[in-house]
């Protein structure tokens, strides 16, 4: 496939529509965007059974009148940092290999370096909140339980994806996805991270990854090999 | 007096190949040559002549390197090529704005 009639003539005007229609061409040979997405949905599929081991780490602390006590299962605290890395590692390989073998750079290391310092940046302030529960009470539980969310630094990793691949339909995808997270973060804490409440906070946002990854998937067509 | 945005264009930039493998080196960051040869529609020998004039002028980097048993050349944009790119893209504008309003004023 070659762009000769799309890049041809000396007018400036023709010129420069002629470089940005490379750019485009370029972009899109460069792009991957269901692949992260198809990985990070099934790794959030597969966080739930974690949820409901028997134990829980955390502990409680008096303030005035009210006592607060912090509970997380050690499984998830080991699982997601854990698998989250290994996915980023993945995509990591799958794009380096992508590149070579299609003939251009590529554009995803900001992106894996963001999603992987958002894990363990997630991991270390998790940690430290379970013992110190007074936190909950000072900034407002809601607040904490919506932002200590692995979805979330998924969400806020893709935001960094779509800015590397100039992707505008990812960045509504990634705000789409954070506003139904933080949504779904809010029915949990009401339903009290119940047995429903887990669930809700990982099928909905692991379906919006995964009907991403088809859409994308669907439009970008990996089968019929770019130039 | 100011000079014509023209006599601001680069030779070596503003050509339409060299413009094209210029854009793709800055978009990609790293392109392969087959790449470039398939995306602009050049021959090999066209494409190697035009990679030459760029190198030569400290436009571009090439590497030549393996991919398994597969000779490949990979070319990258220097800073000078980056600076040289953004420059003709700022000319090319600039010609555009001093044509458009003489071509679409009404007489």
């Amino acid at each position: 496939m070659t762009s000769g009639t799309a890049f041809s003539g000396d007018d400036p005007r023709q010129l420069l529509s002629g470089t940005r229609e490379l750019t485009r061409q370029v972009r899109r040979t460069q792009r991957a965007t269901w692949f992260p997405l198809l990985v990070l949905a099934a790794v959030t599929f597969a966080a739930i059974p974690f949820r409901y081991s028997p134990h829980r780490l955390g502990t409680c602390a008096a303030t005035g009148l009210a006592r607060v006590c912090t509970a997380y299962p050690p499984a998830l605290l080991v699982y997601w940092p854990t698998a989250l890395v290994l996915a980023y590692a993945v995509i990591a390989a799958f794009y380096i290999r992508r590149s070579q073998a299609r003939g251009v750079g590529t554009r995803v290391r900001p992106y894996v370096v963001a999603g992987i310092i958002l894990a363990l940046a997630m991991t270390g302030s998790l940690v430290w909140t379970l013992y110190h529960p007074l936190a909950f009470t000072l900034a407002g539980p809601d607040l904490f339980s919506e932002l200590h969310s692995y979805p979330f630094a998924i969400g806020l990793a893709l935001v960094v994806l779509a800015w590397a691949e100039r992707n505008g339909a990812l960045l509504a995808l990634a705000l789409g996805y954070l506003t139904v997270v933080l949504v779904t973060a809010t029915v949990g804490s009401v339903s009290g991270h119940g047995w429903l409440g887990f669930p809700v906070q990982v099928v909905i946002p692991g379906s919006v990854l995964l009907l991403g990854g088809i859409g994308f998937l669907l439009a970008q067509r990996p089968w019929r090999r770019a130039a | 007096m100011t000079s014509h945005p023209a006599n601001g264009l680069d030779d070596i930039v503003h050509q339409r190949v060299r413009l094209g493998i210029l854009t793709i080196a800055h978009e990609a960051r790293r392109v392969e040559f087959s790449y470039l040869r398939d995306t602009l529609g050049l021959t090999a020998g066209n494409l190697s002549q035009h990679l030459g004039v760029l190198e030569t002028a400290g436009l571009i980097a090439i590497e030549k390197g393996y991919a398994g048993k597969r000779a490949r050349t990979w070319v990258t944009l220097t800073k000078a090529g980056q600076a040289a790119l953004e420059d003709e893209i700022a000319q090319l504008k600039l010609l555009i704005s001093r044509i458009e309003p003489a071509g679409t004023s009404p007489s």
